[in-house]
């Protein structure tokens, strides 16, 4: 099963290439979508035991590296397949030229196994070059239409990847030196008598992770990338890419390798806290729907970042929930703002308005998934900032709690902006004769804030069954 | 039975708020009707007794009513004033504005009075009792155009005390144990003298007495006038007494010597002189009556205060007198309001001749109040002169006092209005016969309970004591002699100081002027004219003094929220943009200082 997740996208990439050239476009997206669905499925059931999966292949004799499935792996295995979802119903809509999607879908399924490696590997250099993977199909992603302005965005990522690229790279190699290998047990047995060495190894990877999430004072590449980039790429960029890189890495690094030092955690909750406050003020002072969002992105990482700083149970809890419910409600609202996109022709807050009269689909679910980040109950979004809070609060980190408490104010007063601006008060001119989206731009909306409701509304269910 | 006597005002109430003002008599029609079947319905009851209980909220709240002897007396008062000023207003308010809303809020007034009166729960004596400050309300406020502002003084000053009622009641019920007032029976020792001042703020305030009065006067002139003759003059006095009796001899164990019913004396002494004293001096019919409407409650406080037989007896007995001449003269000052358009003493004069039938009417409820011999209220203020006597003399020359000045006020008053002469005395004609008759029955009553006092006393009044009475009658002549002798020098005095004022003046008017700018009284009437001393007036200066220091407070932290947050946050905000510059070398020098400064702190922790 578990050498299926990379092999299935890895072979069905191979064979849809294969195909004559008119066949490629549409049998690319059909396979992709059904490859999406079933490892969605697959993620969002296994907790129950109805799918026997979790445990280690090894495959050393094969590859040389071994994958393991934990309940970890599946989070992450079912955001890619939820938000790749959305990313490919928004594409089929708003790419216009065939040619252009058939390199998106070709894209989405690298990036795709990159994920999925990259949420089983234990074995630091293997999960090195899956990242990497993702980097490259990202930048060829936000280079899709080669706009001018996309190449900026992606020559910024390009440049403080290979930044970050620098940093593992030396840390591994520092790891190499002093443990002699890579591999995840190898390292942890290590640690436990280590030196100064080990530690800058480790902050060194750590800092490179940051850069790949985006966090302050990491983020530069970040807005101009989201908003640069094509909508369906920075749907799938915004809502899973980059967590799966940075923050995703950065979670199985630590439970798994390093574990929780008191300078990991000081270093976790004061990037953390400098994220959430920088990103939710940045935030407010945006007048470009998707570089709104990208910088509530940063600060939403910030908001796992602290949780993961608590080094508690109920933090990595907190973490992982909020890790779930962010990559449905951001890919949901990068959604929202394609849609906004393709119908008005523009992103800018100042010359829409009234756009929830015109879209009242796209308006309606934008609230939903604004309303959760924000932390209203009893949307999904309420109870992982709460598990936040909570779990910062217990574990004594009362300065952290209060920020968090204050930024989601300052992230209520953006998203309300947003709201305002957009959707309520008068029609615009601009807007006056603007009609819905079409269906499939529609349906990852609708099912994404379904979701967000529905989480919300189960939620002792979810961390009972599903977030351990 | 004892529930279509509610249900019937109730919805008849009801029925005639959504009577359209273009169908004539319709309105008036079902007020009338319903309230004939009231009174014959409270007649029927009269004598019974009756236990009605359901269960209702829980909480040991239940939908419970009792009919007895002394709340079959008080709905049989009720009845009969319901259906006297119902005929009134007939007549009286014929072609004016709101008719819907006044005959709704009359016969809603019934409704609640009733179900006040029977229940015996004190919660949902509490429903009835606020459901009578909505109808209060509503009474004045369909007034005149400034009549709101008394509307809301009334109201505020009535809910405070409705408010000390209902924690009274809570306070009470949790004592108890129940809120069955049948099975109340609490000491006045610590909480429980507590529960009942509570209580009797409530009850006392209902009735009108110092200090929560002052709306009174201003409603007597900005309210429709059978308002004032069925509110404060009847129903409000009957519910108010009837309610303090209660608590003063059933929920509560009260002692002749105790403190509780010291202070109750006190009130009533106080209410009775000071009222009183404002009465004298007013140049208004109405509002000359209704500081009367006040002083009265006085002797019934005073009376049922003392504890003993003979004032709770005369307390009771006046009660019900009040009710008759005081409605009786309202509707007089009514009668006369309708037929010269004016109430100002200073514009009336003559009337005597040009409408006799109302003249006498009023000469007979005058003498009552002022109690002489043999109308009605001489029997019951000789009761409660015998009561206070009993347990003071202060109390008691204060209600001789009291009388003294009442006779007084009177004799100007029916000076001047219906003596004398005015521009307009010649044109006025008697008033017609819907008028009249209320006027003629309640005056005749008057004389009734006066000269035949056995008929009140034993049928009405004594049994509500039962075992307190301690076996005396005080029906029939007057036991204590020289009581009525000062009570017959201080009326004298009353007819000799008018003869002093109106030789002194020249005017009937100014009959009391020698009093009122009388050296050191002067100045402070003029006070009391000005509010000085109304404590409404004074809870309204404080409450926006303490307005104002809130607003202030709510303004600074408006400004902080508003203002300083949202600068401070958009200061941030474009710092940050600014600092954005879009500059990638910009970002990998962040990028690598923060790295720097990650790798330091994990070396030196």
């Amino acid at each position: 099963m578990n050498y299926l997740l990379i092999f299935v996208p890895f072979i069905a990439l191979v064979l849809v290439n294969l195909l004559p050239k008119k066949l490629r476009p549409i049998s690319s997206f059909l396979v992709l979508l059904l490859i999406l669905a079933a490892q969605s499925i697959f993620a969002a059931l296994a907790p129950f035991g109805l799918i026997r999966a979790v445990g280690a292949v090894r495959m050393e004799h094969l590859f040389g590296f071994h994958l393991l499935i934990d309940n970890l792996s599946l989070l992450l295995l079912l955001s890619a397949g939820i938000v790749g979802f959305s990313a490919l119903m928004v594409a089929w809509h708003s790419i216009k030229d065939e040619d252009d999607r058939f390199n998106f879908t070709n894209l989405l399924f690298i990036l795709l196994i990159g994920m999925n490696g990259i949420s089983m590997l234990r074995d630091l250099f293997s999960l090195y070059v899956f990242i990497e993977a993702i980097a490259v199909s990202t930048f060829i992603m936000i280079l899709l239409y080669k706009a001018r302005e996309a190449y900026e965005g992606a020559l910024k990522y390009l440049i403080l990847s290979v930044v970050a690229s620098v940093m593992m790279l030396s840390s591994i190699a520092l790891f190499i030196m002093f443990c002699g290998g890579t591999s995840f047990e190898v390292i942890k047995l290590s640690l436990v008598s280590s030196g100064a060495l080990a530690r800058i190894a480790i902050a060194l990877f750590i800092c490179g992770l940051f850069i790949k999430g985006g966090l302050v004072p990491f983020h530069g590449w970040l807005a101009d990338a989201y908003t640069s980039a094509p909508a369906p790429v920075s749907v799938v960029l915004a809502g899973v890419v980059t967590k799966a890189s940075g923050i995703f890495t950065l979670i199985r690094l630590l439970t798994a390798v390093i574990g929780f030092s008191p300078a990991t955690k000081d270093l976790l909750l004061i990037i953390g806290a400098i994220s959430i406050v920088i990103g939710a003020l940045a935030a407010l002072g945006q007048k470009d729907i998707k570089r709104m969002l990208a910088y509530s992105s940063i600060s939403q990482m910030g908001y796992i970042l602290v949780a993961l700083g608590c080094g508690t149970r109920l933090g990595l809890i907190a973490a992982a929930f909020h890790f779930l419910n962010h990559a449905i409600f951001k890919s949901q609202l990068f959604a929202n703002a394609a849609a906004v996109e393709e119908q008005t022709g523009s992103r800018d807050l100042g010359s829409l308005g009234g756009l929830a009269q015109k879209m009242p689909v796209t308006g309606i679910t934008s609230a939903i998934a604004s309303l959760s980040t924000a932390g209203i109950p009893p949307l999904s979004g309420f109870w992982s900032k709460l598990l936040i809070i909570i779990a910062l609060w217990v574990s004594g980190n009362y300065f952290y709690a209060v920020i968090a408490v204050l930024a989601s104010l300052l992230t209520l007063a953006y998203f309300l902006t947003l709201q305002r601006e957009a959707f309520f008060g008068q029609v615009s001119v601009k807007v006056s004769s603007v009609t819905e989206a079409s269906a499939g731009m529609l349906i990852p909306a609708v099912l994404l804030s379904a979701m967000t409701v529905g989480l919300g509304l189960v939620f002792p269910f979810v961390i009972k069954y599903f977030v351990r | 039975m004892i529930i279509a006597i509610i249900l019937l005002p109730l919805i008849a109430g009801l029925i005639s708020l959504m009577v359209p003002d273009r169908l004539k008599g319709v309105k008036e029609g079902i007020a009338l009707f319903s309230t004939i079947i009231g009174l014959i319905i409270a007649a029927l009851l009269f004598k019974q007794n009756i236990m009605f209980t359901i269960p209702w909220l829980g909480f040991g709240i239940d939908l419970s009513f009792r009919l007895y002897h002394f709340s079959a007396f008080i709905l049989l008062a009720i009845a009969g004033f319901g259906a006297a000023i119902s005929l009134y207003s007939v007549a009286f308010m014929w072609g004016k504005e709101k008719l819907n809303q006044f005959y709704a809020y009359f016969l809603l007034t019934v409704a609640f009075a009733n179900g006040a009166v029977l229940a015996n729960n004190l919660i949902l004596m509490l429903f009835f009792w606020e459901g009578l400050l909505l109808t209060l309300f509503g009474m004045i406020i369909i007034g005149k155009k400034e009549a709101f502002k008394t509307a809301i003084k009334a109201f505020v000053i009535v809910g405070i005390t409705d408010l000390c009622l209902m924690l009274g009641i809570a306070l009470t019920g949790s004592l108890a144990d129940t809120f069955t007032m049948s099975m109340i029976s609490l000491p006045t020792s610590g909480l429980g003298a507590l529960a009942f001042v509570l209580l009797m703020i409530g009850a006392i305030a209902k009735a009108g007495s110092m200090p929560f009065h002052s709306w009174i006067p201003d409603a007597a002139l900005d309210a429709p006038l059978p308002f004032m003759a069925i509110m404060p003059a009847a129903i409000e006095k009957l519910l108010g007494i009837y309610f303090l009796t209660r608590i003063s001899l059933d929920l509560f164990r009260l002692n002749p010597g105790s403190k509780i019913s010291l202070l109750l004396m006190t009130i009533g002494a106080l209410t009775i002189l000071l009222a009183v004293m404002m009465a004298l001096i007013q140049k208004d019919y109405k509002r000359l009556l209704s500081y009367h409407a006040i002083s009265q409650v006085g002797y019934m406080i005073l009376g049922i205060g003392t504890m003993v037989p003979a004032g709770i007896v005369g307390g009771l007995f006046h009660m019900i007198n009040n009710a008759l001449y005081k409605s009786c003269l309202f509707l007089s000052g009514g009668s006369v309001e309708k037929q010269t358009g004016t109430t100002d003493l200073s514009k009336l004069g003559g009337l005597g001749k040009q409408m006799p039938i109302t003249f006498i009417c009023f000469i007979v409820a005058a003498v009552s109040i002022s109690g002489v011999p043999p109308f009605n209220g001489f029997f019951s203020k000789e009761m409660i002169y015998d009561g206070a006597l009993e347990r003071g003399w202060i109390f008691y020359l204060a209600a001789v006092l009291g009388s003294f000045f009442t006779a007084a006020s009177f004799l100007k008053l029916g000076h001047a209005a219906y003596f004398g002469k005015s521009e307009t005395a010649n044109k006025t004609k008697e008033a017609s016969w819907a008028i009249l008759l209320p006027m003629i029955v309640i005056a005749g009553l008057c004389v009734l309970f006066g000269v035949y006092n056995p008929l009140p006393l034993h049928a009405l009044i004594q049994p509500v004591l039962g075992a307190k009475l301690e076996g005396r009658d005080f029906a029939g002549l007057p036991t204590n002699a020289i009581i009525v002798l000062i009570t017959l020098v201080v009326l004298a005095a009353a007819v000799l100081n008018h003869w002093f004022g109106v030789r002194r003046t020249g005017k009937g008017i100014g009959a009391a002027d020698h009093i009122h700018y009388a050296p050191g009284l002067s100045q402070t009437y003029d006070l009391a004219e000005k509010r000085y001393f109304d404590p409404y007036d004074i809870g309204m200066k404080i409450a926006n003094w303490l307005a104002k220091l809130l607003n202030a407070v709510d303004k600074a932290i408006d400004w902080i929220y508003e203002k300083l947050t949202v600068g401070v946050t958009f200061a941030f905000t474009s710092a940050i943009r600014w600092s954005h510059s879009g500059n990638v070398s910009t970002y990998v020098v962040w990028s690598l200082a923060g790295a720097a400064v990650a790798i330091i702190m994990v070396l030196i922790r």
